[in-house]
């Protein structure tokens, strides 16, 4: 298993299979970079894999060092923070994840969201008060108004917390949807629906300033005919697995403009791979003891009269990401030196 | 060792009242304890954690036998387990719970435990899984297994045979991680092949399907398919629901482990306690049982007869597991009453948390095994906290035959379908399990064509079983349902019918007749199927479900509040379908079946026909014009009609007070009057009915009534002689306001000569229209409150609005504005336990009082000196005692297994739940822990007026909080400025600050036995635990010669009844009551209770009491008892079905000192009314 990792990823890189492009020319990474994923379950679930980091790491390339990813993707999330809010409305969450910003200063953002949304005739994908109610609130149009609503509030806010080290924002669109065959449900129209929500990220990104990479795309939502996915890239239809994020990986780099190392098709720098992609899931597992720690209600919330003191151990997983980030710091550098060799 | 008189130090210490500091001979006392380095926690009385220890603990029922199936190092920690088709025990565990420490990998375990010579002991355990999160529960099926992780629920698969899982795949991910022992749990396979799956109250789960986005914000349960990827929530609320039981009918049954209701029957969109945002909450079954964490209902022959059908609950506080029996009572819901143990402890650290039936049809019990089970209210890494041990016990009965396990895994089609009638749970649900995975078409073919050979009763339960094991399967159901439905060829069976609609109901969208089936079990003699022809149609897409819907009533005649909700719930949830249309005529059947509908939604709109019907005579009993009324008042509709109605001849006093009541609601909430000539209000104010006077006083303020001021007035200057009216009048008059109120009121304020009862009336009233006069005013009368009491709720006042206590603190910083110490310490504690936190006033009362400053908590050496004393000086019988002083008021908000207030937790297992420094932290500083699900909701209104208590409901425009005191106030959204969680406890600090040192050992003593075996856990037995108690009444002593103690059980209106509850053991000590002065030296103390009995017949009841001078009647009518002795079993003879009040008299001076009455456990159609 382990030793296939990147293979496809590699073999995009070799054989330049052209990706969409969009306003990229400027996208650059610089060393000790704080890179923040905010999203739903496209960015949470990423984080069991590291394909992602994995492949941003790799193309940043030997001379960029230092690179600090911190995921932030909350399953069922939505541009208004329903799925961080805890006990509170959706604003309790868009409050935390503005503090989350504020705290890890990021250089660059990225965003991904829409599946959700445009699997909704409507807006019942969100608790937000202003999106229940708005009129005809069962209605696509709605639905999408208030998720452009809400993701521009989002970017603008974000870029605000985040403070003026920012230098770059990414939109993601969602990915298409998979049929995976009965009794899983058909995905057809849910797929021409994120396709409108694509195009409308697209232009929210023009609107914003931020970069706009087209995931939709590149995974062939646009050539989606409804068959049968052979073989298929996600678990459900809905969620990938760790080969759909490994092509993910390697859509997202080129969509950024960024190319991969030579080389990394030989064995050995598999192997280097591998343990690099390891390192990233570890360290992307202790961080999310730090940012989303259990018992949030005793640490942080309404109960921390009672069990705060115990927040004083939260900080205490720090040191402890960071002795990892030198660890990723050293393979990758293992990797770069195995291709280079090889 | 010095005699150490250390103080208690709650609050403040009033040394004249006989506290004294003591802090220095504590640290004296501490130097000759053992353990006082260890300080922070008094680490004692760690229990012995050899196995033999626990084995030597159990208590079980004749019969039965227990030994250990398997113990730490083959398993750890067991938090859940289920079993697989092959027999093998799967069992999670955590040692990491709490909270995974910064820099451990996280390494919880997933164990299979096998008992491969099947002696009953496990001899092979296998790690599956070693890199576990807190995983809260495990799920054997699918070649595999699923186990929920935290946030996740995985996947693992070994795919290579070397027992160890090396596929993993997240099959739901956004399961909320708030607090861990709320950890997404209880995963159980249900009989249509769907996984369960529950939550607990904190955990706020967001998860994205196939299908678009579920959230459920709260507790709760799922249900879940992981072929089609369909998840949906199936109820709400519960606060821990930690069991999940099919019974073989197919319903569910729940319980909680902070609920405590025992067992609750669940059904579709039900919301129970703790849902947030709920307009209502259903009850349990047993309210004030025990709460519990695990649930199976027992089945096969291991078990002796009498045990099949009933469920056991592990008791994990009180080391035992609870068994209950769960009957028919003629409504759609269940009675539950609980029977003996299936076995219980006296170890510490024995934890049953879950229960499985095995194979072998023995009981199998996960022990968690820790002296230490929270961890909200214990540190996380209290070194008392065990994280080594864990234990499976096996419960068996050693002369019955062992079940024969089957090879279901081996069996061919044809044998699955048999062994899916079998008997046994536990083969059924493996069944279940095993044909998921089967080739469809075999299976279909196999479950069509087996032949039945049994009676007709059982074929209705093998087509139930038919039905569920094709939806297991994905296939189609035709016909079957129908042919449940019309009990075409089969017995008649309601249970039967009800699970054919349940069936339906997760198909209903996709099964073309599901209209026309609830239409026709709408009609069905049964409620409960009634109730699932509900729920079935709120899944339906349709014009007319309301319509159908509301036709569940018809011919009902006994109260049913699941059937009432679900009915209440389909009106709002399919508004949409119906609403508008009421604007131009009924869409419904009757004018009552659109007052229920819209009283549902709360809507005005067709409420013109709500009135024809109201005048045309439509709605008669006082409870349909109660409804008529609120409904109005909630809505804010067209008034005039109401008002008329209360006017009119013919009127009862009730009547007229209810819509009276419903007008001023109207008002308040709405802001809507009459349009009308509203000074007829007057006329009410002439009545001599005290309740019609306060309705007509309290309304005419805010109608701006000023004809009214002269009566309200006099009324209130009247107050000694008819307390009941002045409240109102004081309402009245101050809502009326103006230079007028505050001219009347400031000057009885300040007279001198008046009354201190009209003082402080005046001065509360003062408060209220102005706190800076209202504050001046209130030192004097402050100063000269007798005994330093403030019965009319002066520092009330000031609390209720946040410019009271500014106002308050100006007044007392003045230097001549010294209190007595007394009345300064009432304030102090009314202020610490508001919710709003004044530290300015409470630092300002202190002052002003010379109180010494607060220190409530113990020192570590003083902690440690006082759990000694309770360990050897503490007398719990003399602790029950205090506990039950009216003057402490604990049975006022807490209950002990259900007899007792409902403002705090229930505390009937507190002492084996809460170690004994807990304990003694929670009296002495109540809100430094407060249990989940009790904390206090503070509301600030625009105006500045502060409600705190609990929320008792939630609607979209409504928030109704129910206060310390009990009372419910309904606030209207729209005025709330603020609504946030206060750290502070309901429970007042200082509440022990007036015993002395022993007396507070005692009451910790006895908390502390509450719940452990021996005198102070609360037993099944149905013993009458609440009790109304007649208070001294002048008639007796003048009229007992007349019509002798017959007189104690006439229906005499003048007679006050107050409340009391049973000691724990069941029995009502004499000396709580009041006494009755009879003749000569004669004094008498009587009680009553009610029952309520389903039909006319002999009522047995168990009767503890010396008998010679006991007289005992059912309504007026006397019972007779045995003249001599101490114990009878009698039959009453009752007349006629529902509530019968029961009265007791007896003579106090001649030995009579307590009494018991109990119904016994086995007399049916039977039960006690609270």
């Amino acid at each position: 298993m382990k030793r296939s990792a990147l293979t496809l990823l590699s073999l995009f890189a070799a054989s330049g299979i052209g990706i969409p492009q969009e306003n990229l020319e400027a996208f650059q990474l610089k060393s000790d970079d704080s890179i923040i994923f905010v999203g739903n379950t496209f960015f949470e679930r990423s984080q069991r894999y590291g394909q992602i980091e994995t492949a941003i790491e790799l193309a940043a390339g030997p001379e960029i060092t230092g690179l600090k990813f911190r995921n932030l993707g909350w399953s069922g999330d939505s541009v208004f923070g329903d799925a961080r809010s805890y006990f509170g409305a959706p604003k309790e969450g868009r409050d935390r994840l503005d503090k989350g910003m504020t705290e890890l200063k990021p250089n660059v953002l990225f965003f991904c969201y829409g599946t959700g949304a445009a699997m909704s005739q409507g807006t019942d994908w969100t608790y937000e008060k202003t999106a229940q109610n708005r009129a005809a609130p069962t209605s696509f149009e709605a639905g999408l108004a208030s998720f452009l609503e809400g993701y521009g509030q989002l970017i603008d806010r974000s870029k605000a917390a985040a403070g003026t080290q920012l230098r770059e924002v990414v939109l993601i669109s969602p990915p298409p949807l998979e049929n995976l065959g009965a009794p899983l449900p058909d995905q057809f129209t849910n797929n021409k629906n994120i396709a409108k929500y694509r195009d409308a990220i697209r232009d929210l990104a023009k609107e914003k300033g931020a970069k706009f990479v087209d995931l939709f795309a590149a995974m062939g939502g646009d050539d989606f005919s409804g068959d049968t996915a052979n073989p298929p890239l996600t678990d459900n239809g809905i969620h990938y697995g760790n080969a759909g994020y490994e092509k993910i990986g390697s859509a997202l780099v080129t969509g950024l403009g960024m190319k991969l190392p030579e080389g990394l098709v030989d064995d050995t720098v598999q192997g280097k791979v591998a343990e690099l992609r390891d390192a990233v899931v570890k360290k992307n597992r202790t961080f999310f003891h730090r940012w989303r720690p259990a018992n949030e209600t005793y640490l942080f919330l309404f109960r921390k009269h009672e069990q705060g003191n115990n927040a004083k151990e939260i900080p205490m997983f720090d040191p402890i990401v960071k002795e990892q980030e030198s660890k990723i710091g050293e393979l990758r550098t293992a990797v770069f030196e195995a291709a280079r060799k090889g | 060792m010095r005699k150490h008189k250390f103080s208690i130090k709650q609050g403040w210490f009033i040394e004249r009242l006989g506290l004294v500091r003591g802090a220095a001979l504590a640290t004296a006392a501490l130097l000759l304890l053992p353990f006082a380095a260890t300080a922070q926690n008094g680490l004692r009385d760690i229990p012995d954690t050899a196995v033999e220890a626990q084995l030597k603990s159990f208590k079980l029922p004749e019969g039965a036998k227990i030994n250990l199936f398997a113990s730490e190092p083959l398993i750890e920690k067991p938090l859940h387990m289920n079993w697989d088709a092959k027999g093998r025990l799967w069992v999670v565990g955590s040692s990491m719970y709490p909270q995974i420490e910064p820099g451990a990998e996280e390494n919880d375990k997933l164990f299979v435990i096998e008992d491969t010579d099947g002696d009953g002991v496990a001899d092979k355990s296998t790690v599956f899984a070693n890199d576990l999160y807190i995983p809260s529960s495990v799920l054997p099926g699918d070649g595999g297994v699923y186990i929920a992780n935290s946030t996740e629920i995985l996947f693992l698969k070994d795919t290579d045979g070397d027992g160890k899982a090396d596929l993993r795949k997240v099959v739901l991910a956004g399961f909320g991680t708030e607090d861990t022992h709320h950890l997404v749990h209880t995963l159980r396979w249900g009989p249509e092949g769907m996984m369960w799956i529950n939550q607990s109250i904190y955990i706020h789960t967001h998860i994205e399907t196939p299908y678009g986005i579920r959230r459920l914000m709260g507790g709760g349960m799922w249900h879940f398919r992981p072929e089609t990827g369909k998840a949906e929530v199936f109820m709400r609320g519960l606060v821990n629901p930690w069991g999940h039981a099919f019974d073989e009918w197919g319903q569910s049954f729940m319980t909680d482990g902070a609920g405590g209701n025992g067992i609750n029957w669940v059904f579709p969109r039900g919301t129970w306690a703790a849902t947030p945002g709920s307009a209502r909450t259903l009850p349990g079954l047993n309210p004030g049982q025990p709460k519990h964490c695990g649930l199976e209902i027992l089945s096969g022959k291991q078990v002796p007869e009498d045990y099949v059908g009933t469920m056991i609950a592990p008791d994990f506080r009180g080391h035992r597991v609870n068994r209950f029996k769960v009957t028919e009572n003629g409504t759609s819901a269940y009675n539950s009453t609980q029977v003996e143990d299936l076995v219980s402890s006296s170890h510490r650290a024995f934890r049953p948390i879950d229960a499985k039936m095995g194979p072998d049809g023995a009981i199998y019990i996960a022990d968690w095994y820790n002296p230490i089970i929270q961890h909200g209210e214990v540190d996380f890494r209290d070194p008392r906290r065990d994280h080594k041990h864990g234990r499976i016990w096996r419960v068996s009965f050693p002369g019955r035959d062992l079940e024969e396990k089957p090879e279901i895994e081996k069996a061919d089609e044809a044998e699955l379908v048999r062994l899916l009638n079998s008997n046994v749970g536990w083969v059924r649900e493996q069944v279940i399990v095993e044909i998921r995975n089967r080739d469809p078409d075999k299976m279909e073919t196999q479950l069509s064509s087996f032949g039945w050979a049994g009676n007709a009763k059982g074929y209705s339960k093998f087509l139930i079983r038919r039905l569920g094991a094709l939806q297991a399967i994905g296939k189609p159901t035709d016909g079957l349902m129908e042919q449940l439905l019309s009990a075409e060829g089969i017995d008649p069976d309601p249970k039967a019918r009800a699970a054919a609609l349940r069936a339906l109901y997760y198909a209903a969208d996709s099964h073309e007749e599901s209209k026309a089936i609830a239409e026709k079990a709408i009609a069905d003699d049964h409620p409960r199927v009634r109730l699932w022809a509900v729920s079935v149609l709120a899944q339906l897409d349709d014009p007319d479900t309301v319509k159908i819907a509301l036709r569940a009533f018809d011919g009902i005649e006994k109260p049913d509040v699941y059937l009432d909700f679900v009915v209440w719930n389909i009106c709002r949830e399919h508004k949409d379908k119906w609403l508008s249309q009421a604007e131009k005529t009924n869409p419904f059947e009757s004018a009552k079946d659109l007052l229920f509908a819209l009283r549902a939604v709360n809507s005005s709109i067709g409420g013109h026909q709500i009135f024809s019907a109201l005048e045309k005579g439509e709605f008669k009993s006082d409870q349909e014009i109660a409804d008529v009324a609120d409904w109005a008042a909630r809505t804010g509709t067209s008034l005039d009609p109401l008002f008329e109605f209360a006017l009119a001849d013919g009127r009862s006093p009730e009547q007229q007070i209810t819509v009276l009541n419903a007008l001023n609601d109207a008002a308040k909430l709405k802001k809507a009057v009459p349009q009308g000539d509203k000074t007829r209000l007057a006329n009410f104010l002439k009545s001599e009915n005290n309740g019609l006077f306060s309705a007509a006083a309290n309304l005419a303020g805010p109608w701006k009534i000023e004809a009214a001021r002269p009566d309200l007035e006099a009324a209130f200057l009247a107050a000694e002689k008819l307390p009941a009216r002045a409240d109102a009048a004081l309402n009245g008059l101050r809502a009326l306001g103006g230079p007028k109120t505050a001219q009347f009121l400031r000057k009885i304020a300040s007279d001198d000569a008046a009354s201190f009862q009209l003082r402080s009336l005046a001065v509360t009233g003062m408060i209220r229209m102005n706190p800076k006069v209202g504050a001046e005013l209130a030192i004097p009368v402050l100063k000269s409150a007798p005994n330093g009491k403030d019965p009319h709720g002066i520092f009330d006042a000031i609390l209720a609005n946040k410019q009271g206590p500014p106002a308050l603190v100006a007044e007392l910083n003045k230097p001549e504005n010294a209190l007595p110490q007394e009345i300064a310490l009432v304030g102090l504690q009314k202020a610490s336990s508001a919710a709003t936190k004044p530290q300015g006033l409470i630092n300002a009362i202190q002052k002003a009082g010379n109180l010494k400053p607060m220190k409530m908590a113990l020192t570590p050496p003083e902690m440690e000196a006082m759990m000694t004393l309770v360990a050897e000086k503490g007398d719990p019988h003399r602790g029950e005692k205090i506990y039950r002083r009216a003057a402490l008021v604990c049975t006022a908000c807490h209950a002990i297994g259900g007899a007792g207030g409902v403002i705090g937790p229930d505390l009937v297992s507190i002492g084996s739940s809460a170690p004994v420094d807990y304990l003694i932290d929670s009296l002495l500083q109540p809100s430094v822990k407060i249990k989940e699900g009790y904390h206090t909701v503070l509301v600030t209104l625009k105006n500045g007026d502060a409600f705190a208590g609990a929320i008792a409901s939630e609607t979209g425009d409504e928030i109704v909080i129910r206060d310390a005191t009990g009372n419910e106030n309904r606030i209207p959204k729209s005025e709330v400025a603020k609504k946030e969680i206060s750290p502070v406890s309901l429970m007042p600090p200082g509440l022990t600050a007036q015993l002395r040192e022993d007396e507070f050992v005692d009451l910790v003593r006895f908390m502390s036995e509450l719940g452990k075996e021996g005198d102070f856990s609360t037993k099944p037995n149905r013993y009458v635990r609440h009790w109304k108690v007649l208070q001294p009444h002048e008639r007796i002593r003048d009229e007992i010669g007349h019509y002798s103690e017959k007189i104690f059980a006439e229906n005499d209106k003048t007679y006050v009844w107050t409340l009391l509850y049973s000691r724990v053991d069941g029995s009502l000590p004499m000396d709580d009551l009041p006494q009755q002065i009879g003749r000569g030296k004669n004094r008498y103390g009587v009680a009553s209770f009610e029952i309520e009995v389903a039909a006319a017949g002999k009522v047995p009841l168990k009767i503890d009491a010396k008998l010679a001078d006991t007289h005992l009647f059912i309504g007026e009518d006397k019972i007779e008892l045995p003249k001599e002795g101490s114990q009878a079993s009698i039959e009453i003879d009752v007349k006629k079905p529902g509530k019968h009040k029961i009265t007791m008299a007896g003579l106090l001076n001649w030995g009579w000192d307590s009494v018991r009455v109990e119904i016994p456990s086995d007399a049916t159609g039977v039960e006690l009314v609270k």
